[in-house]
């Protein structure tokens, strides 16, 4: 043991400016403190959605978050029609499906490219890449707005989208609006996609590596790699699966506060669990696209992966996976053509849970309706608040062996914020506000 | 939060009552990256309506371009969630976007509590607000 005293303090203002803190205090080589600090963002939604009609609830969820609008919107609904008895059609569900894999290449491409890759380039940002990565830059640029347009086609926005409803959608894409999409992919994104792969392959030694045996959940689907719709199930070190229906989601999430947080912790059959992409692939591997698991293997993973920062090395696979899955579903969507279709109203009423996976993991809403479709209350779970316990746990391993390594201050402090940053956490309440000075 | 929403709720009443003419009016939510999509020849101009600290009493709003102010928000860089409107039209200038002309219309918050209401002293300016925007739109 070292006789090193060192001190990370990353330290970022809750509801400002950025989330959570990255405290680490070593004296004499011996690891006085260790701690992811998240103070818990206030979920006054719950209480929001209370005495609000079943038409409007989502459209009050969806502003849980800007980035994540579209998942909070689909989970919405989905508890919704649960607890209403409401069946949507194929033509629905494909849509959304559609919408979200939408989701899931626009915020990929934002976390990998402009957030992960300047990590991995050594570089402190996105703009000193411009220069010497100027083309991976434009490209970057052209495939998140591709994503953010693919989105906006079927949601109508995908900030607090407006067309998907309890039901069905409130207006849907034309199937000539659809084969315009499906040429964009084939001439713009498809093209764009393949140096971005070879970019990550070339970068993909420098991920960090660190191993800790861990708990991952996920949607699993019989149907196809679950992003949408299915149970939820968790996969344990020693590849022992468990599954549980939606409806009972408590039973697994097990919500706890702890003294020294805020923020809750949740766990499983272990101390805690991981949720988000390498969640989702160390479940679900089999059902990804040929085309995702050939990226796959060419990044060497394979499940069961328990190296967190490969989360981000996950969501490349994922990437790959949402685009040809969407390019299936759109020719299939384009071959039927889109058939007007009038939303489908409640058959009943009480309680009702749904989980969809967004970008950073499961995500769980549930709500409970009186007779005239009225909600008495409401839960949400997000994705991130789930990995807290799990971040924690990753920096209490890690930290003694980056001691170990005999790494300094900056290195070590450089190691947690990557290892956060893997993640991808959800920042769901922080404000936006410009801040500026006027230069005289 | 609070008056942080001063943007979004200028762009819902010019919708909602139908003010928008001869332009859109669009909601970013906090994506700032959402603009490029907007980058493009039939873009003539973009005016962005957000609440921005500028060291202004309360209340008051003024207008200025990108190249007038520099960015004081630090970004740590932990999330998706984060962004700087600025920091994103720089980085799109930078590999070459054509940037149409640009104006924030910046309203200095009284309130970023964590309520979903406006503080008083903007609610009580919240028709000035509408009239700017609609003025520089129509100009």
């Amino acid at each position: 043991m070292s006789a090193e005293n060192i001190t990370v303090n990353v330290h970022h203002v809750t509801r400002v400016e950025g989330h959570g803190n990255i405290a680490v205090n070593i004296k004499n080589g011996k690891v006085e403190k260790c701690e992811w600090q998240v103070p818990e963002a206030p979920r006054f939604f719950e209480a929001m959605v209370r005495g609000r009609h079943y038409t409007e609830v989502a459209r009050i969820t969806s502003r849980i978050c800007g980035i994540c609008s579209v998942g909070h919107t689909l989970a919405s609904v989905k508890a919704t029609e649960d607890a209403l008895g409401i069946q949507v059609t194929p033509q629905t569900r494909k849509l959304r499906r559609l919408l979200k894999h939408a989701e899931n290449f626009d915020s990929h491409v934002l976390h990998v490219l402009f957030l992960v890759a300047p990590d991995l380039l050594g570089a402190p940002s996105v703009f000193p890449l411009v220069p010497t990565h100027t083309e991976v830059v434009k490209t970057a640029l052209r495939l998140k707005r591709f994503g953010h347009e693919w989105g906006s086609l079927l949601a109508g926005r995908t900030t607090h989208p407006t067309r998907a409803v309890p039901g069905g959608f409130s207006e849907l894409p034309t199937t000539a609006e659809l084969k315009t999409l499906r040429k964009r992919f084939d001439t713009e994104v498809v093209p764009d996609v393949t140096p971005i792969l070879d970019l990550v392959l070339k970068l993909a030694p420098a991920f960090p590596k660190f191993d800790r045996p861990t708990e991952f959940m996920a949607l699993h689907s019989d149907e196809e790699y679950g992003l949408y719709d299915g149970d939820i199930q968790t996969v344990t070190p020693d590849g022992k699966k468990q599954l549980t229906k939606v409806r009972d989601y408590r039973k697994v999430t097990n919500e706890y506060v702890i003294p020294r947080s805020t923020a809750k912790y949740t766990k499983n059959r272990m101390e805690s669990y991981m949720a988000g992409a390498l969640a989702r692939f160390n479940n679900n591997f089999d059902q990804l696209h040929p085309e995702a698991r050939k990226v796959a293997g060419l990044l060497g993973m394979k499940p069961l992966c328990s190296n967190p920062y490969l989360n981000s090395a996950a969501q490349v696979v994922e990437t790959v996976h949402s685009l040809y899955e969407g390019l299936g579903i759109l020719d299939e969507l384009i071959k039927e053509g889109i058939k007007e279709e009038p939303l489908v109203k409640p058959t009943r009423h009480g309680e009702g849970a749904g989980a969809v996976e967004v970008p950073r993991g499961i995500l769980f809403h549930s709500y409970v309706y009186d007779k005239d479709c009225m909600c008495q209350g409401g839960n949400c779970i997000i994705p991130t608040n789930q990995n807290h316990a799990n971040i924690q746990l990753d920096f209490e391993k890690l930290v003694p062996e980056l001691l170990d390594a005999r790494k300094n201050e900056k290195e070590m402090e450089l190691a947690l914020e990557m290892l956060v940053r893997a993640y991808d956490p959800c920042i769901s309440c922080s404000t936006h506000y410009l801040n500026v000075e006027f230069i005289r | 939060m609070g008056d942080d929403g001063i943007g979004l709720r200028i762009v819902e009443h010019i919708d909602g009552h139908g003010l928008a003419h001869g332009f859109e009016v669009k909601d970013l939510g906090s994506d700032a990256m959402k603009l490029l999509s907007y980058f493009d020849p039939g873009t003539e101009r973009i005016l962005v309506v957000d609440c921005v600290k500028m060291g202004l009493p309360p209340g008051e709003y003024r207008l200025f371009g990108p190249r007038e102010v520099a960015t004081r928000k630090i970004v740590p860089g932990l999330s998706t969630h984060e962004g700087d409107l600025l920091k994103v039209i720089e980085l799109a200038s930078s590999v070459g976007y054509v940037v149409p002309d640009i104006a924030i219309l910046g309203i200095e918050p009284a309130s970023m509590d964590p309520v979903m209401e406006l503080s008083e002293t903007l609610k009580a300016r919240f028709g000035e607000y509408v009239d700017a925007v609609l003025s520089e739109m129509r100009d």
